[in-house]
């Protein structure tokens, strides 16, 4: 069986824990890398494959939920826990922080594989979504910085004529703007470019109203 | 004065007697002529006497017999001569032989007779007379008559008599007033001196011979001091310049080289034209007065001196109060211009007050003055004066009033002393003390102060308040100690302090005092005495506090240090439990996953039987650290002492490092071993110590995880410890313990996740083998565990 392009992370710090789960990882096909400390884990040359971090609770350097916590901060692959005595409390409080599972030492190997695929599987899912949003992103920095005023006068649904009043060019003008817009940003319609303004957080800064044209408070 | 003697005239008229021609006029006109002549001998002023050669009086003229009250025929007395008869009637005896004799002498050699003697006049009287007689010789030489002639000198006698006496006087006064006097010539020539002067300047003169006619120029170089000397004589030349008088001071030698004062002066004597004839001059000594003006100076100097720098200010009033004198120091104090201040419309006064006296004292201080002034009474006050820098400073002034001998008021003199610097002091003290006061009153104790017969004499407001004591009352400070302790230890504490009384131990103990509400609370007092220089106790002070809080906080304590230690007990069971879960639930896990790894391995297609043998391997392995685990822990709890065998403890320290050789190296810890070689086997329990060293190890290594790399060293070393025992020490450099003895406490832990178990079954193996085990944190960083395993086993009761 040739391991699949996925690997696993496992830090704890009983060598012998270690060990048997790395090997555990490996009978059941996937690459293992094991470390004895979270600070040996941060440390490390990691590959950028879809992945699973295996985090026992009790470290020796840190707490596993606070180091949970400090990793939150970045882009990290989804973490299974393991723990000698599991509570109720510290096994909610990692799930609420997204942590895919909570198991309890000694634990069974459906249990530990379900647990890994289901965060390969989701690992997977926010990479390609980093994917996507990293290209809707590079598409928003192609765009001319006129363009980036154009483009949430337009998603704030504001007519031609008010969008080109608001930036003081001519309607003309800004249909042009407004046409070079959609397509930098790959939009088939209009719905579609709010959906992506979305994705990438631009906010909707005004608001068609009758009689006129009036900037939101924000 | 006759001339010519009256018997030369009177033989000359004899001689043309001889003429008989004309007879009868001849006799008749020589008859007149007699009798002219005989009147003329009468009417002489004088007598008139002759002898016949052999010395009888043949005629004495009537003057002289109206003055002896005799003539001639008188003095024939039977048996003398009228000459003798004459010397004893009429020579006055003090001269009757002299006169004898000359008269005698004369006649025998013809001689002229010429003497002094006094005569005795009719009335007894006797009176001066200077007689003459001289011989009438006869053609052949012979004496024929002898005519004297006596006249009374006796008024020119008394006059001349008067006269030299008044001249002795005058000398005698000369030479004896004690003042040099001289005289001079206009010219400055040849000098008179006094006696005095004389003999000063005998004894001065080198020369004497000098003196015979000294001038004055030299006189003075050689006797006036050299620094007096020109002005002298510039003074000398204007005197005989202009005539005038004058007066000199100067110095000049006396006969012992000493120089003294002397005051001359000089006065000039004029004739009836104005010229000077004559210079008087006296010197006077006035070194004395000299002396005594100068050391009246002196004194003067001194004293101003000394009313200036004595370190008061001193100042002077007239009797209505206006200031004529302050001395140096209050002028320099005040600054120039303020006591002499003057003001048009203000008294001098007033202008002080108002310029030196601080504004709220100055109606006070002009108030007191004024008073004084109408009373005579005293003057004292003490008030601020203004200094010239500005500064006010605190004085206390006095004056009192000099009086004449009428008791009239003549003057005020007044006095101020600067007492600032002192009253600060004083306040200072003042406040000190009343710090002082206030602490022994506030101090949240009881102060009191024993004689040393134990009689109490003071105590302070804390105790008065405490015992409900009025301080004001001594009697009860007296009596204080006999009612206030606790009946149980009134005996003890009066033996206990009676003896301290004697020794002069400190006195230290505890016991309960009745608070003024008749609760009685514990107290620990203390008592020191206080010695002299000789060391004799002077006071005993005291110190109680209360420490019934305290004595009441320790009960309740030791209450709930039991209650704890039953809790414990019952605690330490489930927490072991836990703590055994985990030391064998690692070891099961590894099992349980390599088990499962070992079935894939197995099932899977082709199936991989080195990796299944491996994982295999280590199921046994790690089950067999769980069982190990068990049984130590079971050891443990049985304290029953496993196969107890003789070991080598290097030998087993270097067992455990290999073991954890793994540890050790993931920590990238540098361990260093110091053996001490040649150490008795110890008969231990391989297991358990084994279990203590890797204990030890990782507790060191796991100290360590916060020290930089390089710096995590961990030090083994293995010691004779005395005769009958071996120590093992672990060393490591990191943080240390914050408190070392709570350590062994189960279940206390210094790691987020320990258990707290380690180093209390540690110790309780160590302490079932007969040793010790301790912890010390290090000099510079970490702590050291050390422990000490018996040579002979002793079985730990």
């Amino acid at each position: 069986m040739s391991p699949r392009e996925e690997i696993v992370f496992v830090v704890d710090d009983d060598a012998r824990v270690r060990e048997a789960i790395g090997e555990l990882l490996e009978s059941l096909g996937w690459r293992a890398e094991t470390f004895a400390a979270a600070s040996d884990y941060v440390a490390s040359a990691r590959p950028d494959l879809p992945a699973c971090l295996i985090l026992d609770v009790e470290l020796p350097d840190i707490n596993g939920l606070e180091f949970q916590a400090q990793l939150s901060h970045d882009v990290h692959p989804p973490i299974v826990f393991i723990t000698g005595h599991g509570d109720i409390p510290s096994s909610v409080r990692a799930i609420k922080l997204g942590a895919v599972d909570f198991l309890t030492k000694p634990f069974s190997d459906a249990d530990l594989m379900a647990a890994v695929q289901a965060a390969i599987a989701l690992d997977r899912e926010q990479r390609s979504e980093r994917a996507e949003l990293g290209a809707l992103r590079q598409r928003y920095l192609d765009l001319t910085p006129r363009e980036r005023e154009v483009l949430p006068l337009v998603i704030s649904g504001l007519l031609n004529k008010q969008a080109a009043a608001e930036l003081g060019i001519s309607e003309v003008t800004l249909q042009i703007h407004r046409r070079n817009v959609m397509q930098k940003m790959a939009a088939a319609s209009l719905a579609d470019l709010v959906r992506i303004a979305e994705r990438l957080d631009i906010p909707i800064t005004h608001s068609r109203r009758a009689g006129g044209v009036e900037r939101e408070r924000a | 004065m006759i001339a010519v003697p009256p018997q030369q005239r009177f033989e000359d008229a004899a001689a043309p007697s001889i003429d008989i021609g004309v007879h009868e006029k001849a006799v008749a006109a020589l008859r007149d002529r007699e009798r002219e002549l005989s009147q003329l001998v009468d009417m002489v002023p004088s007598h008139v006497w002759r002898l016949k050669p052999d010395g009888e009086p043949t005629f004495f003229n009537k003057r002289m017999v109206d003055f002896l009250g005799l003539d001639v025929p008188d003095l024939s007395r039977p048996g003398m001569t009228r000459l003798a008869a004459m010397i004893e009637a009429a020579v006055h005896p003090d001269e009757a032989a002299a006169f004898a004799d000359v008269l005698s002498r004369s006649i025998a050699t013809g001689e002229p007779f010429s003497m002094r003697y006094r005569l005795r006049r009719a009335d007894g009287v006797y009176r001066w007379m200077s007689s003459r007689a001289e011989a009438m010789r006869d053609q052949d030489g012979g004496i024929v008559q002898w005519y004297g002639l006596c006249h009374d000198i006796d008024d020119q006698m008394q006059a001349d008599e008067a006269l030299r006496q008044s001249r002795e006087q005058l000398q005698e006064t000369i030479d004896a007033v004690p003042i040099r006097i001289w005289s001079a010539t206009s010219t400055g020539g040849p000098v008179y001196f006094n006696k005095r002067y004389r003999d000063y300047l005998r004894s001065v003169v080198a020369r004497p011979e000098d003196l015979v006619e000294p001038r004055i120029d030299k006189l003075l170089q050689e006797l006036v001091h050299p620094e007096d000397a020109p002005g002298v004589m510039r003074s000398l030349q204007d005197t005989s310049e202009t005539g005038r008088g004058g007066v000199m001071r100067f110095r000049w030698r006396e006969g012992d080289g000493v120089y003294r004062w002397a005051e001359c002066r000089v006065e000039p004597r004029r004739d009836q034209g104005g010229t000077v004839v004559q210079w008087y001059g006296v010197s006077l000594d006035i070194e004395d007065e000299v002396q005594a003006q100068e050391s009246l100076r002196d004194r003067e100097r001194e004293l101003s001196q000394l009313v200036d720098m004595v370190p008061i200010y001193l100042w002077r009033l007239t009797p209505d109060g206006e200031p004529n004198f302050a001395n140096k120091r209050l002028i320099d104090f005040l600054g120039p211009g303020i006591i002499d201040a003057n003001k048009p419309g203000t008294r001098r006064l007033a202008a002080f007050i108002e310029a030196a006296v601080h504004p709220d004292d100055a109606a006070g201080f002009g108030r007191a003055l004024n008073r004084c002034f109408v009373t005579g009474e005293s003057f004292s006050m003490k008030y601020r004066m203004r200094r010239a820098d500005g500064v006010y400073r605190w004085m206390e002034g006095s004056a009192e009033p000099m009086r004449d001998q009428g008791g009239r008021i003549v003057q005020w003199y007044g006095l101020c002393r600067d007492i600032n610097d002192q009253l600060h002091a004083e306040e200072a003290l003042r406040g000190r003390e009343r710090e002082l006061s206030l602490l022994v009153d506030m101090i949240p104790s009881n102060l009191w102060r024993l004689t040393p017969d134990g009689e109490t004499t003071l105590a302070n407001k804390h105790m008065a308040d405490f015992l409900g004591m009025d301080l004001a009352d001594k009697r009860q400070l007296e009596v204080v100690f006999d009612t206030i302790f606790h009946p149980d230890d009134v005996a003890e504490v009066g033996d206990v302090l009676g003896r301290c009384l004697v020794t002069g131990d400190r006195f230290s103990m505890k016991y309960r005092l009745r608070r003024a509400d008749g609760v009685y609370r514990w107290m620990s007092g203390r008592a020191e005495p206080m010695r002299d220089e000789s060391g004799r106790i002077v006071q005993w002070f005291g110190l109680c506090h209360d420490i019934d809080d305290q004595v009441h906080a320790e009960e309740a304590l030791r209450r709930a240090s039991d209650q704890l230690a039953r809790a414990t007990q019952a605690a330490s069971l489930a927490e072991l439990s836990a703590s055994i879960a985990h030391e064998v639930n690692q070891p099961l896990a590894a099992v349980v996953a390599n088990s499962h790894a070992c079935h894939r391995w197995l099932s899977a297609d082709p199936p991989n039987i080195e990796r299944a043998k491996i994982t295999a391997e280590r199921i046994t392995r790690d089950a067999n650290a769980a069982a190990d685990v068990v049984s130590q822990i079971r050891a443990l709890f049985r304290r029953t002492p496993h196969a107890r065998v003789p070991e080598d403890v290097n030998r087993l320290i270097g067992e455990v490092c290999r073991l954890m050789a793994d540890e050790i190296m993931a920590k990238d810890v540098r361990i260093k071993t110091t053996l001490e070689s040649d150490l008795s086997s110890v008969a231990l329990d391989r297991i358990q110590v084994q279990q203590v060293l890797v204990n030890l190890i990782r507790n060191g290594i796991e100290a360590m995880d916060g020290v930089v790399d390089g710096a995590r060293a961990l030090q083994i070393g293995s010691f004779r410890d005395g005769s009958d025992a071996i120590r093992v020490e672990v060393r490591d450099a990191g943080t240390g313990f914050n408190d070392a003895e709570r350590v062994f406490e189960p279940f206390f832990t210094t790691k987020p996740h320990g258990m707290g178990m380690g180093l209390a079954i540690c110790r309780s193996i160590v302490e079932s083998h007969g040793g010790r085990l301790w912890t010390a944190n290090n000099e510079s960083h970490g702590a050291t565990v050390a422990f000490t395993l018996p040579l002979t086993a002793r079985e730990a009761s």
